[in-house]
């Protein structure tokens, strides 16, 4: 118990002992996690918006002219055996007429009364898990085999240029992450270092008098968590205090849960921990 | 070597970093509750015998058993149970400036692991043995000399360590001090500790239970 004592003496003697170091490694990780917790948002909303958008994405089937209308149900029972795919509806000439007559109203079909060039198609939707280029291309490939079909169609450069822009967004976001990690890995490193340096002399009698690697290190480590943890959670503080001030209704901006944020410090304190883990390895000779 | 035998150095031959010999055919015995008091001249290797106990420093050959157990390289787990055991007086063992007097005396029990009520009383009888009672929540750096000697003295005792090393002991002080720290550790001595003292100068002889050596060219007479 003393010991516990001891450490937890040690710790508080390291923050308010170097309380510049400590505020400078606080506000260093706090804003290089608060560039993360922004890019994090973005990135989130993002994503939302694709897959609302994606979601509505659908497939026109058009029938081959020379077909008869009874072969029609041998198509769609062909379309329904392909997994998640759903059939949403079944345009015939007329349905195709009139929806055209909704769009360009009556003037311009005048003299089509008797011809109806209009073609006879089905209308697909997907499961959410088959709205990519690679999955839809298959479905495409599948359904333009089938006897009967004469052309399938569905948004397919949009497609592509959507899922390219989320992967590069997605890039990015590794790299920046990947960044901010390794100058909070170290700062906070360095600070320990510091923090460990000026108290070199301290740690020789320490060692003299028999005391081991834990009892010197653990203060560090706890430390190291602490600020991580606290750092972490500040980022999120700070958005959430901007968050109360302004209301943005135009769009949803997605925010992290409370459990989310909760592993969001754990995961930061880990970070804090392995940097003073580094920071004072050399010192201690870990 | 017997149970009792606190120190025993074997042909211990040691070399300066820069090549010269230091130590030559070094043999020492010390047993428990006897006290040595070991004097040279400046660079004679009086320290560096203080760090080959401790495992600051390691023999080139021979060997250095302290408690029986022998100081290598490598035996950390070793080497830490040894300190735990000593007591350490000026030279390389000084105070840690981050901690209180009072701090600084209690943390070879802290290592040890003893209680809360244990630390206080023995606190409590150190600074009382040794007047430092009004110093206690000093920091080192605001202590005279004598006060840190002093300091380290109870640090050195508190926790009942068997063998207390005292580097130069007695080098600088006023006849007064002197006299106060000469006594102390004759009541060291007779308490049936053993006591390991190094000094550059030649110290009066009159220490119960002690043998005094010379540390000339390498060998002890």
């Amino acid at each position: 118990m003393t010991r516990i004592i001891h450490i937890i003496k040690e710790l508080f003697r390291n923050l308010y002992k170097n309380p510049g170091t400590t505020l400078s490694a606080i506000l260093t990780m706090t804003l290089l996690f608060l560039l993360f917790d922004l890019f994090w948002i973005g990135t989130n909303t993002t994503d939302r918006f694709y897959q609302e958008y994606i979601s509505e994405l659908n497939m026109e089937v058009f029938v081959a002219e020379n077909i008869p209308d009874s072969t029609v149900k041998y198509i769609q029972e062909a379309i329904s055996q392909i997994d998640g795919v759903t059939i949403e509806s079944y345009f015939s000439k007329e349905d195709a007429r009139e929806e055209l007559m909704n769009i360009v109203g009556i003037d311009l079909l005048v003299g089509y009364e008797a011809t109806n060039p209009l073609p006879r198609s089905i209308l697909l939707s997907f499961e959410p898990e088959m709205l990519s280029t690679l999955k839809l291309n298959e479905v495409e490939n599948q359904i333009s085999k089938i006897e009967g079909v004469s052309y399938v169609y569905y948004s397919k450069s949009w497609l592509t240029k959507v899922e390219q822009t989320k992967s590069l967004i997605s890039d990015f976001g590794l790299f920046l992450g990947g960044l901010i990690l390794l100058t909070v890995l170290v700062s906070s490193a360095n600070n320990m270092r510091l923090t460990a340096k000026t108290r070199a002399v301290g740690f020789k009698q320490m060692r003299l008098l028999g005391a081991g690697k834990i009892i010197l290190a653990f203060p560090f480590f706890i430390e190291g968590i602490l600020l991580g943890a606290i750092s972490g959670g500040l980022g999120w503080g700070l958005i959430f205090y901007v968050k109360s001030k302004f209301e943005i209704t135009k769009f949803t901006i997605v925010y992290p849960t409370f459990d989310e944020i909760l592993i969001y410090c754990a995961l930061t304190g880990l970070l804090g921990l392995i940097s003073s883990y580094v920071g004072i390895k050399r010192l201690l000779r870990l | 070597m017997s149970d009792k035998t606190v120190i025993e150095l074997s042909n211990v031959y040691l070399k300066t970093d820069r090549g010269n010999d230091l130590f030559l055919d070094l043999n020492f015995s010390l047993k428990s509750g006897e006290s040595a008091i070991i004097y040279g001249a400046a660079g004679s290797g009086k320290s560096v015998l203080v760090e080959l106990l401790i495992g600051r420093r390691f023999v080139d050959s021979g060997a250095v058993e302290v408690f029986g157990k022998n100081v290598k390289k490598r035996k950390k787990r070793i080497i830490r149970s040894i300190r735990k055991k000593v007591g350490g007086v000026g030279g390389i063992f000084s105070l840690v400036p981050t901690f209180t007097v009072a701090e600084n005396i209690t943390y070879p029990l802290v290592l040890a692991g003893e209680s809360k009520k244990v630390i206080k009383d023995r606190l409590m009888k150190m600074l009382t043995e040794f007047s430092l009672l009004k110093q206690a929540s000093e920091y080192p750096d605001k202590l005279t000399r004598v006060e840190k000697m002093l300091v380290q003295f109870a640090r050195a005792n508190v926790a009942h360590q068997p063998l207390i090393i005292i580097d130069e002991p007695l080098a600088g002080l006023d006849h007064k001090t002197y006299d106060r720290i000469y006594e102390y550790m004759g009541k060291l001595a007779l308490s049936g500790l053993s006591l390991f003292i190094v000094s550059s100068l030649e110290l009066k002889s009159d220490l119960p239970k002690t043998r005094s050596f010379q540390l000339v060219n390498g060998v002890l007479v």
